[in-house]
């Protein structure tokens, strides 16, 4: 219980910076129309047969790129105020701090998704079948969207420290949340065509995330950790630099 | 034990050559595919070695993170990189010999693009590793273990997401005399993985171990600088 509250004051907290600027929401929103304008420019000439069979894969390929670039933002905006340790050091659970990033994640992406599939139907008539089962198509894009955020927040929050090198969370993150986009994608297919065993794969989607958010939840005190200050480890996660600056000063006395 | 390594070198480089001859000469040419199959008892070997290197780059990567262990880190880095050794071998092999028997290079086939992704992931790795942030050991360890995790799910996305696309078989069943070239080869790779895994981690080791006495000799100006 007490976790829950302390998520949900992080994660109001967060969202109300949001509120006052829309910074994140506002570049997501319009990042993911430029996205379907150039899919639809580049996927115009496809006809409905092949649309239908290729729609699935923009939708997620969409929402993979606007994730990443979400996820370089949410921990960008701690790193900036310097507030990553105040909140390290706040009295709350470390699992409340991902949860929380988690939520204002998916929140992002989910309202990306409101433009994203309404626009996707709009330049291609084949996506129109979305709205036939809305209560499916939200189901899918909430586990969707949940289990790729639950990869990108643990990793981002890992490279939160580290300046400019935000292009290794795309060398990681699009390998790594491959399957959850697989079966994303699987359920999308089945939604389209309307197959039997689209709530079969929707619930092993969110098995999925289901053991996705437990090993990011496992792993994220130790990667933010490593980022935000040592705490007495055999090796300082520093220790590579360190090492080469003093090996640096002491060459010129040899 | 520290001549282990060089043994087993040793001992891989005696048996390659007559694993060679074996596989050409002495096992008989498989009826369907024709002399095209003799690939497979290196392709076979690497793809075994490259999952079973990422298994144990996935454990090691656990046990550095929940131990703090350099041995461990070590390790990790040396199945890291044997990964992504063997994965070029396999990613070579495995569409030469699909060009040749199945007319295509790439299928799309569940084992190809979860060996595939295999390697991105331990490519990944590396890169972290080496140009990661100031934490970035323990980032490629939670990107090891993920990824380790991630490729029996992804065999079996692929899986699904192809019940829409025709099958193809890769292997249907073999004589035992390919069965035991086979277990030949493989014991010569496997060797030789083994003792470069070996030689890289006791390397590793080192250059950690390395790390901390400059790190110690700074700190305490008095102390003897390491050589």
């Amino acid at each position: 219980m007490r976790l829950l509250r302390q998520t949900w004051l992080l994660t109001r907290n967060d969202l109300r910076q949001e509120a006052r600027r829309l910074e994140l929401v506002l570049t997501a929103g319009f990042f993911t129309l430029v996205v379907v304008v150039m899919f639809a420019l580049a996927f115009f000439a496809l006809d409905g047969v092949v649309q239908r069979k290729a729609i699935p894969g923009m939708v997620w390929l969409c929402i993979a790129f606007v994730g990443a670039l979400t996820l370089t933002r949410v921990f960008d905006r701690e790193r900036e105020s310097n507030t990553l340790a105040a909140l390290l050091a706040a009295p709350v659970d470390r699992l409340a701090i991902y949860l929380s990033k988690l939520a204002v994640t998916l929140v992002v992406l989910l309202t990306c998704s409101a433009l994203l599939v309404p626009g996707l139907g709009l330049l291609f008539p084949a996506s129109q079948v979305f709205a036939a089962d809305p209560l499916a198509l939200i189901v899918l894009m909430v586990l969707g969207c949940l289990g790729y955020a639950a990869v990108g927040t643990l990793f981002a929050a890992g490279l939160a420290t580290g300046n400019g090198k935000n292009v290794l969370l795309s060398v990681i993150l699009y390998p790594l949340t491959t399957p959850v986009l697989l079966f994303a994608l699987v359920a999308t297919q089945r939604l389209l065509e309307g197959h039997p065993e689209l709530w079969a794969t929707l619930s092993q989607i969110a098995a999925l995330d289901v053991v996705l958010i437990g090993v990011g939840a496992w792993l994220f005190e130790t990667v933010l950790i490593g980022a935000a200050h040592s705490s007495q480890p055999a090796r300082s996660p520093d220790a590579s630099s360190r090492a080469a600056a003093a090996r640096a000063r002491s060459t010129p006395t040899n | 034990m520290k001549y282990i390594p060089y043994a087993l070198l040793l001992a891989a480089a005696a048996l390659f050559p007559y694993c060679v001859q074996r596989v050409f000469l002495h096992t008989p040419i498989e009826a369907e595919m024709g002399t095209a199959q003799k690939i497979f008892y290196f392709h076979v070997p690497l793809a075994w070695i490259c999952m079973l290197f990422a298994v144990i780059c996935g454990v090691a990567a656990g046990v550095q993170l929940r131990r703090r262990s350099d041995k461990a880190e070590a390790l990790a880095v040396a199945a890291g990189e044997m990964t992504v050794l063997a994965g070029v071998g396999v990613l070579i092999t495995g569409p030469i010999w699909g060009d040749a028997t199945w007319g295509t290079p790439w299928t799309g086939d569940a084992r190809q693009v979860s060996t595939a992704l295999l390697w991105l992931v331990f490519v990944a790795y590396l890169l972290v590793r080496e140009y990661g942030p100031p934490n970035s050991e323990r980032i490629a360890a939670a990107l090891a273990i993920f990824g380790a995790i991630d490729v029996p799910i992804i065999y079996y996305a692929v899986k699904i997401w192809k019940t829409t696309h025709p099958q193809t078989g890769v292997v249907g069943s073999l004589p035992q005399s390919m069965w035991n070239t086979l277990f030949v080869c493989l014991a010569a790779l496997m060797m030789l993985s083994i003792a470069l895994v070996w030689i890289r981690a006791a390397q590793a080791r080192m250059a950690i171990a390395l790390d901390q006495a400059w790190i110690a000799a700074d700190t305490q100006p008095g102390a003897a600088q390491p050589a």
